[in-house]
């Protein structure tokens, strides 16, 4: 009978999900705790919870050809949605990244990831498209590019990256040869190494002639690379100086959190701060001196994590991660046995998205990747994001129940 | 690789992503959570206990029978933040404060290096009015607070300016130097005995540790205050000071300039210590007192100026006694040499004056009627060396050691002196003929010369003179007395009974000082006149009472007065008379209760 019931609902994703929604409430529940303004913060959480297991199950159970037809039509809609918050987006925190309709806000990009997974994973499997002709890699990254550039126009760096790496990615799983990947992606790489001085654009580039020697190919194509990639860092980097002053120092932040304690580098800090000093078994629920005392502002959104790592310890923190380890290894090892490729590409494009918002906010929160202000998937307070990934462990889990089916 | 599409190779590479970042972040966490846990619970401590200084009050005075000479007071005093002061509200705060124009930016000026967040003190001893009134404009004084600091109370009747110094907010070098004893904004004794007694006065600050949010705001106390740390108060002093004489003293200089010291011979305790004009303390407890300072400093009579240890002159006949000591101690004289005064001594081409024509005289005779011409001889005889050796032994030419922070060591000339002033063989004997009476460059501080009268009055033995006895444990107000070196000229007693006899005939025979004679009282003393090449001459008296028994030696100088007998002893006799008054009361009380 379970087993049964298992072979069409996947518990060993749907519980940790659960299990990780339950986490954030108690998170969030604590860190709005007698709260002067925050305080709704949970109660309302609980009821985006709610909403989101309709949409998930909502997404579960659609017709499963119903998102290949979808697909073009998302996309659409999304681009549509992603040039109208720059026209009638309200600021928050320096970026233009909330609709509203009536009393509800949501953040498009949110919605859009649906819209990129579904259409990219439509464009790179339709028919017998051959990914490492030049054009078709062209048209692919420029179905990620659009969304990319609209994002980067609120500004909203942390999701623009999000887009990068789930076009990347895909891109990748359709069969792109290694060398044509390299030379897509190397000058993102270059231009990350950038940030940190000329010391680790140096070692990227050194990287890079050594791929690049591997490689072997014309003297022509390699040195080209190498301009191309270098240019693109000098371009870019003259082109932060046309960004917006927050996010200028969101980059110098990451670079060194300890310039400016109290300054943008302070939260990072201070999360760090939160973490190590909630040592094996944590501080207890709401006895966490930093969240109780709120040093780390806004902590229920990108900073959750912190809450868990001060007030449930070492222990909390690995079982947290160990949920989110279950799902994505589980979404790994559904892939092979999915056998329709616009499925299995969209799963791809799924795992993806949730794996980077998980490592990058986590990352923030340990301080070994930039604060970039991406929150924490199933954990992190808002409704936008609980909900679009609450859609995609539906539609994830819509693809495990029609795995064996072509369409 | 294989490039189909989702090939296995592929799936590997996002495993190995995915495991690899597991792998890095559960190794973050270990580092984080448990190998460098200490650091961070340290940092998160810090960031939510505040610690909240707690000042101790200041150690108070009594005087030698436990009256309260100096004592704390709680007042407003008026602060401000710079971080979140409006520069805007200063000339109306400094209207309403009573300051001078400009001077709460200067005040803010002067400390600028210190973070912002430090309340700097703008005034002290502010009106309840005021504080009232800031407080109901509250949102237009931004930064702006007041809070209850104990300050000196000098309502007890004794002014001592000098003696008991003040304190004075630390300045940045000190502040340098003693950094973990003292903070921006703490009291530190400067002068006087505040400044010598700072380490026992002072106390030690305690802490109250408060949770705070990250906006710094008090939300309870911490660990309910178990971990607190009380202030313990300074501790407080035992002056030698006896409060009946000194107030009689203090009123006697009013209008006046000069000084005068009290000793107990006996102990070399300090029994009343005058510099005259004083300056009014009070006024430094309540102002900030760098102002208060800058005013004092510019008055041209000095007020700020210790007569009593920094001002030196010449002892005039003060000084007779020590040559007639000298004379007996060396053999040169015996009681019953005379020397025939005809109104002065030729010496050389130069006739040295007396003041009267005194015929056949004595040692005591000489010392009763102050006769010059006995001393030119015998200075001749004694030789500058020699004089030079003995004015030291009695205290003249050095520091006597008193626990006061200013003494100057006055001048005892000798050869060396000379040769080093007028170049060698420029000067002659000539020159030493005046030291005998007083004159000239021999020059000494009024201090010196209360312990010189000890010294006679006590046969030449004494104490280093000082002003404190000793402190009041913090619990049991136990008695801890001070110990202070005692100090001995080692000369025959019969010497000392000769010159002491001339001092008993100065007030009570037919001597200068004959009009300060009492009836109950026997005092011994000597007139002296302190030549002053810029004015008037210096009145100088020296003395001690009873004669048989001396409890007090005192010295009085009276700037620019003329003859010492008409304005320095009368001063001396008051100040005696109400020592020895009071000290019969207290024997009297102690007899009675003693009965009882």
């Amino acid at each position: 009978m379970f087993q049964k019931i298992a072979d069409k609902f996947d518990f060993s994703i749907f519980l940790p999900v659960l299990l990780l929604m339950g986490a954030g409430l108690v998170a969030i529940y604590s860190s709005t705790y007698n709260h002067p303004t925050a305080s709704g913060n949970f109660q309302k959480q609980v009821y985006f919870a709610l909403i989101s297991l309709f949409v998930f199950f909502f997404f579960y159970l659609l017709p499963h050809k119903s998102y290949r037809i979808l697909a073009p039509y998302a996309y659409g809609f999304s681009l549509i949605l992603l040039i109208g918050v720059i026209f009638l987006g309200k600021t928050v925190y320096g970026a233009k990244s909330w609709i509203h309709v009536g009393p509800i806000g949501f953040q498009p990009s949110e919605f859009a990831k649906i819209g990129l997974i579904l259409f990219l994973g439509y464009w790179l499997t339709y028919k017998k498209r051959n990914i490492n002709n030049i054009k078709d890699v062209g048209i692919a990254l420029l179905i990620g590019l659009v969304p990319v550039g609209l994002i980067l126009m609120e500004p909203d760096l942390g999701t623009a990256i999000v887009y990068l790496i789930i076009t990347f990615t895909m891109i990748f799983w359709s069969g792109l040869n290694l060398f044509a990947f390299f030379v897509v992606v190397s000058p993102v790489v270059v231009i990350f190494a950038s940030f940190f001085g000329t010391a680790s654009l140096v070692i990227a580039m050194l990287l890079i002639l050594i791929a690049l020697f591997f490689f072997r190919r014309d003297l022509f194509t390699s040195i080209t690379i190498v301009v191309v990639n270098l240019a693109s860092a000098f371009i870019f980097d003259y082109m932060i100086k046309f960004l917006k002053p927050h996010q200028q120092k969101r980059i110098e932040t990451f670079i060194n959190p300890n310039a400016d304690p109290l300054g943008a580098g302070y939260n990072a800090l201070q999360a760090k701060v939160a973490i190590g000093s909630g040592g094996i078994f944590g501080k207890g629920f709401l006895h966490g001196s930093q969240t109780q005392l709120r040093f780390i502002p806004e902590q229920w959104t990108d900073f959750i994590y912190c809450v868990i790592g001060e007030e449930f310890g070492f222990w909390g923190s690995v079982i947290i991660i160990s949920l989110f380890m279950i799902i994505f290894l589980r979404i790994l090892n559904i892939l092979p046995s999915v056998k329709d490729k616009f499925s299995n590409i969209v799963l791809v494009g799924i795992l993806t998205l949730l794996f980077t918002h998980f490592s990058i906010n986590i990352g923030m929160n340990l301080g070994i990747t930039p604060v970039m202000g991406l929150p924490l998937p199933f954990l992190s307070y808002g409704g936008s994001s609980l909900i679009v990934d609450m859609a995609l462990v539906g539609i994830a889990m819509n693809i495990y129940n029609n795995r064996r089916q072509y369409t | 690789m294989d490039t189909s599409f989702g090939s296995k190779d592929r799936r590997k590479i996002l495993l190995v992503i995915i495991t690899v970042f597991f792998a890095i972040s559960v190794f973050q966490l270990f580092n984080m959570q448990i190998l460098e846990r200490v650091v961070y619970t340290e940092k998160s401590t810090e960031n939510s206990i505040k610690k909240i200084t707690l000042k101790p009050p200041r150690g108070i005075f009594f005087d030698r029978d436990y009256r309260v000479l100096v004592s704390n007071k709680p007042s407003y005093t008026l602060q401000i933040i710079p971080a979140n002061y409006n520069t805007k509200v200063s000339p109306l705060l400094e209207r309403v404060l009573g300051m001078e124009p400009n001077s709460i930016s200067k005040i803010l000026a002067h400390n600028s290096g210190y973070s912002n967040f430090i309340p700097r003190r703008i005034k002290r001893n502010i009106d309840f009015k005021i504080v009232a009134w800031i407080e109901e404009n509250k949102e237009q004084f931004p930064g702006v607070e007041y809070v209850i600091e104990m300050q000196r109370d000098y309502s007890f009747g004794v002014n001592a300016s000098h003696l008991f110094g003040y304190t004075r907010e630390i300045n940045t070098r000190t502040l340098k130097k003693m950094k973990g004893i003292y903070s921006l904004g703490d009291y530190i004794g400067i002068k006087g005995i505040e400044k010598t007694y700072e380490d026992y006065l002072r106390g030690e600050k305690g802490y109250r540790l408060v949770i705070v949010n990250s906006e710094q705001r008090i939300i309870s106390s911490y660990e309910n205050g178990l971990k607190d740390k009380k202030p313990q108060k300074g501790f407080d002093l035992v002056l030698t000071i006896n409060s009946e004489a000194q107030k009689v003293a203090e009123k006697k200089f009013k209008g006046k300039k000069g000084s005068l010291v009290a000793i107990d011979p006996k102990t070399g305790e300090i029994l009343a210590f005058v510099s005259a004009p004083q300056y009014d303390l009070s006024e430094f407890a309540s102002v900030v007192s760098r102002e208060v300072i800058r005013k004092l400093s510019k008055d041209k009579d000095k007020p700020l100026f210790d007569r009593a240890t920094m001002s030196i002159y010449p002892p005039g006949s003060t000084i007779k006694m020590l040559a007639a000591i000298v004379g007996l101690n060396e053999g040169l004289i015996t009681k019953h040499t005379t020397v025939n005064c005809k109104g002065g001594y030729q010496f050389g081409n130069r006739f040295f004056r007396c003041h009267g024509v005194h015929g056949y005289t004595d040692v005591v005779k000489a010392i009763e009627k102050s006769c010059n011409t006995f001393f030119y001889k015998l200075i001749l005889d004694i030789g500058l060396d020699r004089w030079a050796y003995y004015c030291k032994l009695f205290g003249f030419g050095k520091k006597t050691g008193i626990d006061l922070s200013e003494e100057s060591r006055g001048i005892v000339p000798s050869s060396d002196y000379y040769n080093r002033v007028y170049g060698k063989n420029k000067w002659g004997r000539g020159n030493l003929i005046s030291l005998g009476i007083g004159q000239g460059e021999l020059s000494v501080t009024t201090l010196q010369l209360a312990q010189y009268a000890a010294l006679l009055a006590n046969y030449g033995k004494t104490v280093k003179p000082h002003v404190v006895k000793g402190y009041l444990t913090r619990n049991s107000q136990e008695f801890i007395p001070f110990n202070f070196d005692s100090v001995n000229v080692n000369i025959d007693r019969k010497y000392f009974d000769i010159v002491r006899w001339g001092m008993y005939k100065v007030v009570n025979g037919d001597g200068t000082a004959r009009g300060i004679k009492l009836p109950d009282i026997k005092i011994a003393g000597k007139t002296g006149t302190s030549q002053n090449p810029h004015g008037k001459d210096h009145a100088l008296f020296v003395a001690f009472a009873p004669y048989d028994n001396p409890k007090i030696a005192i010295a009085v100088m009276v700037e620019n007065v003329g003859f010492g007998s008409s304005f320095a002893a009368p001063i001396a006799r008051d100040v005696i008379k109400a020592y020895l008054q009071s000290q019969s009361e207290i024997d009297n009380q102690k007899i009675l209760s003693s009965i009882n």
